[in-house]
């Protein structure tokens, strides 16, 4: 009979080796399918979300199959039909290079209005003594941002030519020919980049390809994944879990299990009260902007960004706040339940509800609904999201500070089990 | 029908874990006090969030003082029960075999383990964690409702031994001083 000790040296070596390549093979895939991690991590946040969904359905008698079904059902119909009216929402090619003229004109207008000038070279209030030095280059990045560079004037000039730009963006394009130099500089190349990766939807983890047709197949593709991860995850009745428990050393049995549940019911608690508050911010915007008048189909894009981006923290009351001003900036006339409302003040009542929806989301959704799910450092929500939007840009920004909150979850809580089972001191 | 090939489908997936020892399981099951009177489904339902664990002679199961999380069930082996005196000293407790249960009190919370299960001999044992157990409870209340209660007569049941164990031993102790 051999000594148990050469049975133990085997086995270290064994597992070793196993671990070094999983782990390598682990890293080497992650690197190679980068494309497929955001459709991964939603399928898996959505299945997360529905789980209570399901066991609520199978409390009430519907057998799993259904449930799951049910559910899957839902699934789809957010995706698609939901996902199919934001897309609809957003402005096509021509739209863009409509709203930008216009953004542009009317942006110039309120900051010569605020400047109390009728044109850029006029001598203006108070205010313009005051703050126009700090304010005009502010100012003169937004308009070289917004400035048509040749290839999409001659775009705009062939959108001219087949009747499809409305009379008022004509006037304010020539308007914007008038202005001087510097404001209409061709953009700085950064700038340039940003704008041609497409927009917000564009840049949600889809690659950049040559041919538009590659990446949006390419990109179909990758997100393919999402419904089957969902489907998977929610048919699953623990056997990923069983297979994983299998898989740990008996003094390690009992503390994994433990850490397995708390970690779970924690991240559980903190996914679904984040969709939970994002969905209450959400449709706070889009109340509070059919209220000062814009329509619906505007209230209800703003609001569904809103409510995404306030995922973000710090940052994406900001974003909310920009996609509404710009909005109010463009709109030509709205039509508000309020009396006292005009279409001047368009811009001021939604700062106003903006404020208004950050009151009401701190002082109310946020602890009732997450509690104390998450109790972050700013300075670790900061870094963190800056460092997720250098990684994966926007998607990395949304999904810093759950990236951060599972991992804080799964080190603390492995510490404290690892303590409370006499493995560490 | 549809449901039914959908539950094949993902069964097969996971044939090899979801099928293994089954039927023993479930016999084994039937022999455990807490769930002696339940049906073979609700048996079946119970199956599904065990754990087989196998122990090689010399570990230890758990260890006095660390936090309960499950409920072991002895498949084949022996385990020993022992827990230490202030003076350092080991006390045999208790020695269980084939079809026993140990750290029931583990499913009703996760206060540390009072005594520690040695594995004198190999064994394979059945574990049910105590979260899988109640999200299985909040889903069938009936059996929740069942398994709850028989676990409120066993416990009670060891407390009336524990309190007849002191009655004797005081008993003796008297008998030991008039003597």
């Amino acid at each position: 009979m051999e000594k148990p000790d050469e049975r133990l040296k085997r086995s270290r070596v064994f597992y070793g080796v196993l671990f070094l390549f999983l782990g390598t093979l682990f890293l080497l895939l992650f690197i190679a399918l980068q494309s497929l991690i955001l459709p991964i991590l939603i399928g898996m946040i959505s299945a997360y979300i529905a789980m209570p969904l399901l066991n609520l359905l199978r409390k009430r008698g519907v057998p799993k199959a259904v449930g799951v079904l049910i559910l899957f059902g839902g699934f789809i119909f957010v995706v698609f039909v939901i996902g199919e009216q934001v897309v609809s929402l957003m402005p096509d090619e021509r739209e863009k290079i409509e709203l930008r003229i216009n953004v542009q004109h009317k942006l110039n207008e309120s900051y010569l209005g605020f400047l109390g000038k009728s044109s850029f070279d006029d001598e203006g209030n108070v205010v313009s003594t005051l703050f126009e030095d700090e304010l005009h280059p502010v100012i003169e990045n937004i308009n070289a941002f917004l400035h048509l560079d040749a290839q999409e004037d001659s775009l705009y000039q062939s959108y001219v030519d087949k009747g499809k730009i409305s009379t008022v963006t004509k006037g304010y394009y020539l308007q914007a020919q008038t202005l001087p130099k510097a404001l209409a500089n061709e953009k700085p190349e950064a700038i340039e980049e940003d704008v041609d990766r497409g927009n917000l939807i564009g840049n949600l983890g889809f690659q950049p390809e040559n041919s538009r047709i590659a990446g949006l197949l390419s990109a179909i593709s990758n997100w393919l994944v999402t419904p089957f991860i969902f489907l998977f995850l929610l048919f699953d009745d623990g056997q990923i879990k069983r297979f994983l428990i299998d898989l740990v050393p008996n003094r390690y049995f009992e503390m994994t299990l433990t850490t397995f549940d708390n970690v779970d019911a924690a991240i559980g608690q903190y996914l679904r009260g984040t969709l939970m508050e994002c969905t209450l911010v959400g449709v706070s915007f889009l109340i509070g902007l059919l209220i000062i008048g814009f329509d619906i189909q505007a209230a209800l894009f703003i609001g569904i960004v809103a409510g995404i981006a306030n995922a973000i923290p710090f940052l994406g009351p900001a974003i909310g706040l920009i996609v509404g001003v710009t909005y109010a900036m463009v709109v030509e006339s709205i039509d508000p339940i309020i009396p006292f409302v005009s279409g001047d003040a368009a811009i001021l009542m939604v700062v106003i509800l903006v404020g208004i929806v950050q009151l009401l989301d701190n002082a109310i959704y946020n602890p009732v609904v997450l509690g104390k799910a998450v109790n972050l450092h700013p300075l670790i929500v900061i870094v963190g999201v800056a460092g997720g939007s250098i990684l994966f840009g926007f998607a990395g920004m949304l999904f810093a500070v759950p990236t951060i909150v599972v991992v804080n979850e799964i080190v603390s809580t492995l510490h404290r089990q690892l303590k409370d089972y006499f493995i560490i001191y | 029908m549809a449901i039914d090939y959908i539950n094949t489908f993902w069964g097969n997936i996971f044939h090899s874990f979801s099928s293994q020892n089954e039927k023993d399981e479930i016999e084994l099951l039937r022999r455990i006090p807490i769930f002696k009177d339940l049906k073979r489904k609700e048996l079946k339902t119970i199956s599904g969030i065990l754990y087989e664990r196998t122990y090689e002679q010399g570990e230890y199961m758990f260890e006095t003082g660390q936090p309960g999380a499950a409920m072991f069930i002895i498949k084949a082996g022996e385990l020993i029960i022992n827990r230490k005196k202030s003076s350092g000293e080991e006390v045999e407790l208790a020695t269980l075999g084939d079809g026993e249960f140990v750290g029931e009190l583990a499913l009703l919370d996760n206060s540390p383990r009072s005594a520690s299960a040695f594995v004198s001999q190999k064994t394979k044992a059945l574990a049910i964690f105590r979260s899988d157990l109640d999200h299985l409870l909040e889903q069938h209340s009936q059996l929740g409702m069942h398994v709850m209660k028989k676990l409120a007569v066993i416990i009670g049941m060891r407390l009336k031994a524990t309190n007849d164990l002191l009655l004797s031993l005081e008993e003796e102790v008297e008998h030991g001083k008039t003597g």
